[in-house]
């Protein structure tokens, strides 16, 4: 097991920020930590990491106990917090440079690293560049890179895609996936569910420093009694016949709002077929129709009874 | 490792333009401008004093001290340069600044001046000493008209007069006080770098720290290899400062030379420690904390007498135990001890000051630093 916590609670003051929190993270996982903001994700990681005080609780990374100063565990790690942090005073080149000779004492292994890291990234062009002459996704980027240099085991990333252009994000998920692919254990923390979605192999749902749930994305959406979302864009309906909807077999819910009819409907086969015969004897015009499997959202929306989404 | 965070935390400081503005060429530029303000009178060298004596029955009776006046007003470096006149004359002398002081003669001797200054500080000094001499000097002179040369001689040996210019009003004193307490508060602001020490290294501080805190490199090490650099910098910066003074503005600081670098060391230590420190104890943003720091270094470059050298004398005859505790003051008084005395007694008395300071400042940032998990970050 690479990461282990077990009831781990820590308290700001008189907040319960974690609230007997356990997780396992295993060896080759990408494993995703989904919560909405303030959820405690950042708390936990830094629970984790010893940067954090808490009151309760058991922590082993590597299966060894974490502590500040347990380098050999440290060694192994590389961590991208959730706020860029590299030095103004420094390019690219020098703040990976830094970070990674922190590590790796070899001279020649550390610039064949960093030249490594730096292509993974994709910064070449930008490798004299100062922090503050980078986007937001290129900031975001060097920040991986000064994370993941020195080739750990274990990579902690925390929410990387935050206030990160589409294309960038892109290309941190897929530069995610590599990694993991290379060797690398990964635990990345989001609220973007359809990262998590994307990319984690096992998922973690917080909400209030508490775990909701916890399993492959299937085990998620198998736990909650949601089948399909059905959409229907529609002009001409009347109450009544909502009504009638409402009443028709394994429809849990129906909502009309902005033209558009939203069906949730229990697990079944047919859902759509249904839907389809019914505004067809009714005659109702209608323009797009599809049909969607539960998301993440849906899991977080039926165990909370709120949205996960800001 | 040391030569990796060495080498890296030099280039940080090097290339912190912010930092270089205030620890470096604000000083620089305050130090012209103190030249320009305060111009050549800072030089120690001295330059013979334009005076009129108002011409009066008692001054043309007066014949010794006629004689002593002459005596002081001949020769390769007079000391004043006399202009015999009458009252009205004498006055329009002053007003136009032909003289800065006139003398009037009557049963005693009086001396009208219109600014203060050290040339009048001087005239006064030599007008009491004759008089407290003058009944010796009659009597010196009965006997043997030749001593004339001894008298003169002892009255116009300037080292008399400027050892015994009470320190306070002297001039060249006041402007060596303002030198050196730019240094002494170029020094302490060294604690604008102790100050980023600590915040690169307390995880609850800084976002770069927490990300530091996580290599596998034990914390103290990392902070005392970044000091050092921090150290080299800021002795490498007061050390110019001190060369610039001196080389490029004149200023005089005796001919210690070893001396001075050590106060130089142990200044920019005292500074670095003061700002690790604050930074430490303090648990607020790094505005507030700079704040502190930067105020607490003005006022007590203040009172060290940096903008009226006055302050330090007043404050040392009043609140000596202010004095002892402002490290401004403290290497101000280093480096003036350093110029000013024979002995090294009062210099070592400040640097075991400031050592003390250092070994405080350092034990309070140590039991902060050695947290190593925090309540929140
Ligand atoms: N330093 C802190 N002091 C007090 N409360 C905090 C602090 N950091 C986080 N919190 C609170 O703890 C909870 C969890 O925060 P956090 O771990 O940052 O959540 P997330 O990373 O999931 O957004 C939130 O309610 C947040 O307001
Ligand atoms: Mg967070």
């Amino acid at each position: 097991m690479i990461i282990s916590v077990k009831n781990l609670v820590k308290r700001y003051g008189d907040l319960l920020a974690l609230d007997h929190l356990s997780l396992e993270v295993n060896e080759g996982e990408i494993y995703g930590l989904l919560g909405p903001n303030g959820s405690g994700k950042t708390t936990a990681i830094n629970c984790i990491l010893s940067l954090l005080d808490y009151h309760k609780g058991e922590i082993e990374v590597f299966g060894k106990p974490m502590s500040p100063n347990a380098y050999d565990i440290k060694k192994n790690i590389g961590v991208i917090m959730q706020n860029v942090a590299v030095f103004e005073e420094l390019t690219s080149y020098e703040n990976i440079d830094y970070f990674c000779g922190l590590y790796v004492n070899d001279k020649a292994l550390r610039r064949q690293m960093v030249e490594e890291a730096i292509e993974f990234v994709g910064l070449n062009e930008f490798r004299k560049f100062y922090p503050k002459k980078l986007s937001g996704g290129l900031l975001r980027r060097l920040n991986i890179a000064c994370g993941i240099a020195h080739k750990p085991k274990l990579i902690i990333l925390d929410e990387p895609t935050v206030a990160v252009d589409p294309q960038s994000r892109n290309k941190i998920l897929e530069g995610i996936v590599e990694l993991n692919r290379q060797g690398a254990t990964i635990v990345y923390t989001s609220h973007y569910m359809e990262e998590v979605e994307r990319i984690c192999s096992k998922i973690t749902i917080l909400d209030k420093g508490k775990v909701i749930a916890t399993g492959t994305k299937d085990q998620l959406k198998s736990m909650i009694t949601l089948g399909e979302t059905i959409t229907v864009e529609t002009y001409d309906i009347t109450k009544d016949q909502i009504e009638l909807i409402r009443n028709l077999p394994h429809m849990s819910q129906v909502e009309y709002k902005d033209n558009l009819l939203i069906i949730k409907s229990d697990k079944g086969k047919n859902n759509l077929e249904i839907i389809l015969d019914f505004i067809k004897k009714q005659n109702i015009n209608f323009g797009k129709i599809y049909t969607e499997l539960p998301t993440l959202n849906d899991v977080f929306l039926e165990i909370t009874g709120k949205e996960l989404r800001d | 490792m040391f030569i990796h965070i060495f080498t890296y935390r030099l280039k940080c400081l090097l290339r912190d333009k912010e930092m270089i503005f205030w620890t470096l060429l604000f000083p620089l530029l305050l130090g012209t401008f103190f030249k320009m303000a305060l111009g050549g009178i800072h030089d120690n060298s001295f330059e013979t004093i334009n005076i009129a004596v108002v011409q009066s029955d008692s001054y043309n009776v007066s014949s010794d001290f006629k004689n002593v006046l002459e005596r002081v007003s001949t020769g390769d470096k007079p000391m004043f340069n006399v202009t015999e006149t009458d009252i009205l004359g004498a006055r329009k002398l002053i007003e136009e600044r032909k003289v800065i002081a006139y003398l009037t003669v009557d049963d005693e001797i009086k001396v009208f001046v219109q600014q203060s200054g050290l040339g009048q500080t001087i005239v006064k000094i030599f007008v009491e000493n004759y008089q407290q001499s003058a009944a010796a000097v009659e009597t010196i002179l009965m006997k043997d008209p030749q001593n004339m040369d001894t008298i003169g001689g002892l009255l116009s040996t300037r080292h008399n007069y400027l050892s015994e210019v009470p320190i306070s009003n002297s001039e060249p004193n006041g402007i060596l006080i303002a030198f050196y307490s730019l240094i002494a508060m170029t020094c302490v602001f060294g604690a604008t770098m102790g100050l980023k020490e600590v915040m690169d290294i307390q995880a609850d501080q800084s976002e770069r720290a927490a990300r530091s805190s996580l290599v596998p490199v034990n914390k103290l090490k990392r902070y005392l290899y970044s000091m050092a650099a921090s150290l080299v910098i800021h002795f490498g910066e007061v050390v110019l400062l001190i060369a610039y003074l001196h080389f490029a503005l004149g200023v005089d600081f005796g001919e210690r030379t070893p001396y001075i670098f050590l106060t130089a060391l142990i200044g920019s230590a005292t500074g670095l420690s003061f700002g690790s420190f604050i930074s430490s104890v303090v648990k607020k943003s790094e505005g507030i904390k700079t704040a502190i720091m930067v105020s607490t270094t003005m006022i007590g470059s203040f009172l060290a007498g940096m903008m009226f050298h006055q302050i330090k004398y007043i404050v040392s005859e009043n609140v000596p135990f202010l004095a002892m505790i402002n490290p401004v003051n403290i290497i101000t008084d280093a480096f003036y001890s350093l110029y000013y005395y024979d002995t090294l007694r009062r210099y070592w008395l400040n640097m075991g000051l400031a050592t003390i300071f250092i070994i405080i400042f350092s034990v309070g940032t140590y039991l902060v630093l050695r947290r190593q998990k925090y309540a929140s970050i």
